[in-house]
């Protein structure tokens, strides 16, 4: 053991004593700092206009509301008209996304179930343990495996007003180092959905999976049990009062376990879509922290204590011994 | 208990009965072989090395090299031991606590099926890169008050008898601001992604979330630690920053190779996270909203309620750092038994700290002195001038 300044213990160092003034300014600064960003991100968020619809319950005819399992389950085509009518001016690209509620993409068996090898590379096809039961149909391997993929989404809906078609942009949905990186450029898919039970889309074989954005957006698992997925993107402006036509195909079934559907159009802004957390969140810390820095002040005005005084000391506070 | 020529099993005994009897904590200190047995008695036994030998030194807990030194172990030395170690103990449970609550609210959100909030790498990493070095510097290097100031106030040693740091309310006080951190920076990493979060409309998954709300822990329980030190040196610095970034180029590699795993969840998506604004935003957002509370009890937990050390680091706070440890100041005023313990205190038998007398020898300095060429004036027990007074043939006893 030496007898440097680390060994010894002798490093210079600071020594903050956390003192009112430190107390106080660090409350205001945070303040200053966290309004101005909190007031930026509500008005960010209060410009994004946001068209919900919610869909499930509605779309079912009136003989099957009393089964609607059965009804969803059975073959064909089951089109669904919506309206809606735009709050306030909507300026391109407007997103469209699909939410569903109660859906469980973040069950541990759920998200476990996929092959990323399989989805880079066509050589890896075989390399399906970890999809089971989604793994093999027909003695064959399934290409995308597993449940995530298997459960693909499948309602589509198009867009139109006052008879003229709104297309929907459905290329760039997906993060691009998904396309790039994640989903191979030479694998196709095989043998899917071949199986008795259809969990949902089907995927065209002539389509390499780096193109399959909708197959690439689903596949990134959500957190939380209700999410939205980016569906595609409308490139026309809408004007305020507008009456949208949506036709909806009501594929997918959400019955069996209660889930909801909802249609979302939405604007975004520098921020994002609409979320007013992040704004509230700021105003409400910067907020809480002035208050505090008031409060503070206003207590030590009236409760002063001297810096250092040693009648707090507890031995100077017992004479008569602890 | 300390002395000389007593019978090593009558010193046993009396330290074992002051210890199991009177169940109190005992230290005891001697440095010759007949003191070993009452040093491994005594819960704490410290040896002297020197002229004895080293039979009491290899049998101690701590050994030093002279009596006086004694005084440094147990106010300085063992009162910043009590003082580290009380902190890095519940330090340690607040960060893990603070970690795994995040990934318990989580499991509400999952069905219940057992699902991971964060990536296997990062959680196994959590306490063995990110988050372990600043706390060893602390437990390293913090020092409530400087040494002097531990032995002008022994008063402050009282402190670890009456167990100040550790009781139950502390411990308690401790896992209510991790229940509390955990909730923001479970909550508030979650709730801004329900919609898109950059203009391009695109939502995260559960790897951006989690990711990000991983940067903000190992932020935030970084920055708390540095909440909680008296003293900072540049490693401090050094350490939190170091683990930060440690995250970082960690989880830039991790993400930013395509190594030919299983199962590729964190591909990318550090860079993904980095292109948005609401990551930034929620990383500047969520350590501050966490550690609020924390910040508000300190604030008024040191004005209403403060600590002895604390009202000492007050009363000294204007003077400049002399952490030279055991230096007197050479003013130009010492009294006479001052002046007096610095002329020994230079002698060379004095100034070695390897070797010495368990006592400080008070009967021979005048003579030590004298060959060293100091005055010091002889005193009534002096050998030397009892010496020279007529008297039986005995051997000057040491007292």
């Amino acid at each position: 053991m030496g007898d440097s300044r680390f060994t010894q213990q002798e490093l210079p160092a600071c020594k903050p004593i956390l003192t009112p003034r430190w107390v106080i300014s660090t409350f205001m600064f945070v303040s200053l700092v966290f309004i101005p960003i909190g007031v930026a991100s509500l008005f960010a968020s209060r410009d994004v206009v946001e068209i919900i619809d919610r869909y499930e319950t509605d779309c079912i005819p009136q003989d099957f509301k009393n089964d609607k399992v059965k009804y969803i389950q059975t073959p064909g085509e089951k089109t669904c008209n919506r309206t809606l009518t735009v709050p306030k001016h909507m300026k391109h690209p407007i997103y469209v996304y699909y939410q569903l509620d109660n859906f469980y993409q973040n069950h541990r068996r759920y998200v476990k179930s996929r092959s990323d090898k399989q989805l880079r590379n066509p050589n890896s096809e075989n390399d399906a343990s970890a999809c089971k039961p989604e793994d093999m149909a027909n003695g064959m391997p399934i290409v995308p495996c597993g449940l995530i993929a298997w459960s693909l989404f499948n309602d589509t809906y198009s867009f139109s007003r006052t008879n003229q078609i709104l297309t929907v942009n459905k290329k760039g949905i997906s993060w691009k180092s998904d396309r790039d990186h994640k989903f191979g450029k030479n694998v196709y898919p095989k043998n899917f959905q071949s199986g008795k039970l259809i969990g949902g889309a089907n995927l065209s074989s002539s389509i390499p999976l780096s193109e399959q954005e909708d197959l690439i957006v689903w596949m990134r698992t959500a957190a939380l049990p209700t999410f939205r997925k980016l569906y595609g993107k409308i490139e026309v402006d809408l004007q305020e009062g507008e009456v949208i036509n949506v036709t909806v195909e009501n594929n997918y079934n959400t019955y069996s376990f209660n889930g909801k559907k909802k249609l979302v159009l939405s604007t975004t802004s520098w921020l994002g879509g609409k979320n007013d957390f992040l704004g509230t969140a700021y105003l409400t810390v910067g907020g809480l922290c002035f208050l505090l820095a008031m409060a503070f002040t206003i207590v030590y005005l009236i409760k002063p204590r001297r810096l250092g005084d040693p009648s707090y000391l507890s031995w100077n506070q017992n004479p008569g011994g602890h | 208990m300390a002395e000389k020529g007593v019978e090593s099993k009558r010193l046993k005994e009396v330290t074992s009965l002051v210890r199991k009897g009177a169940r109190r904590i005992t230290l005891s200190i001697g440095d010759g072989a007949n003191d070993v047995s009452m040093i491994q008695a005594a819960h704490v036994g410290v040896g002297i090395s020197g002229q004895e030998g080293m039979q009491a030194v290899m049998a101690s807990d701590f050994s030093i090299a002279q009596f006086r030194f004694l005084t440094d172990l147990l106010l300085v030395h063992g009162r910043w031991s009590y003082h580290r170690i009380c902190k890095v103990v519940t330090y340690f449970f607040y960060k893990n606590l603070t970690f795994t609550l995040t990934q318990f609210w989580f499991t509400f959100q999952t069905g219940f099926s057992g699902q991971r909030f964060y990536d296997d790498w990062f959680q196994s990493l959590y306490n063995v890169i990110f988050t372990a070095l600043p706390v060893i510097v602390f437990g390293l290097f913090d020092k409530d008050v400087s040494a002097s100031l531990s032995r002008k106030y022994p008063e402050l040693y009282k402190e670890g008898i009456r167990n100040t740091f550790f009781k139950w309310r502390v411990v308690g006080i401790w896992a209510f601001f991790a229940i509390y951190q955990s909730l923001v920076l479970h909550y508030f990493v979650l709730a801004p992604t329900s919609s898109g979060i950059n203009s391009s409309g695109k939502m995260f998954g559960l790897w951006d979330v989690s990711t990000m709300a991983f940067t903000c822990i190992v932020v935030t329980v970084n920055l708390r630690l540095l909440m909680m030190c008296n003293t900072i040196t540049r490693w401090h610095y050094i350490s939190v920053g170091g683990s930060i970034l440690a995250w970082f180029i960690f989880v830039f590699i991790y993400s930013g190779v395509a190594l030919p795993k299983a199962q590729e969840n964190i591909y990318f998506v550090i860079y993904v996270l980095m292109s948005t604004v609401c990551f930034y935003l929620t990383l500047l957002l969520v350590p501050i909203a966490a550690l609020l509370c924390d910040f508000v009890y300190q604030g008024v937990q040191r004005w209403f309620f403060p600590y002895d050390y604390q009202i000492i680091q007050e009363i000294h706070r204007h003077e400049p750092d002399n952490s030279r440890v055991g230096l007197l100041e050479i003013g130009n005023e010492l009294s006479q038994d001052e002046a007096r313990s610095f002329a020994i205190a230079q002698l060379p038998g004095q100034k070695s700290k390897h070797t010495g007398f368990a006592f400080d020898s008070p009967g021979y300095e005048s003579f030590f002195a004298s060959q060293a060429g100091v005055f010091v004036p002889q005193r009534a027990w002096d050998v030397a001038r009892r010496a020279s007074m007529k008297s039986r043939a005995k051997t000057p006893r040491k007292n």
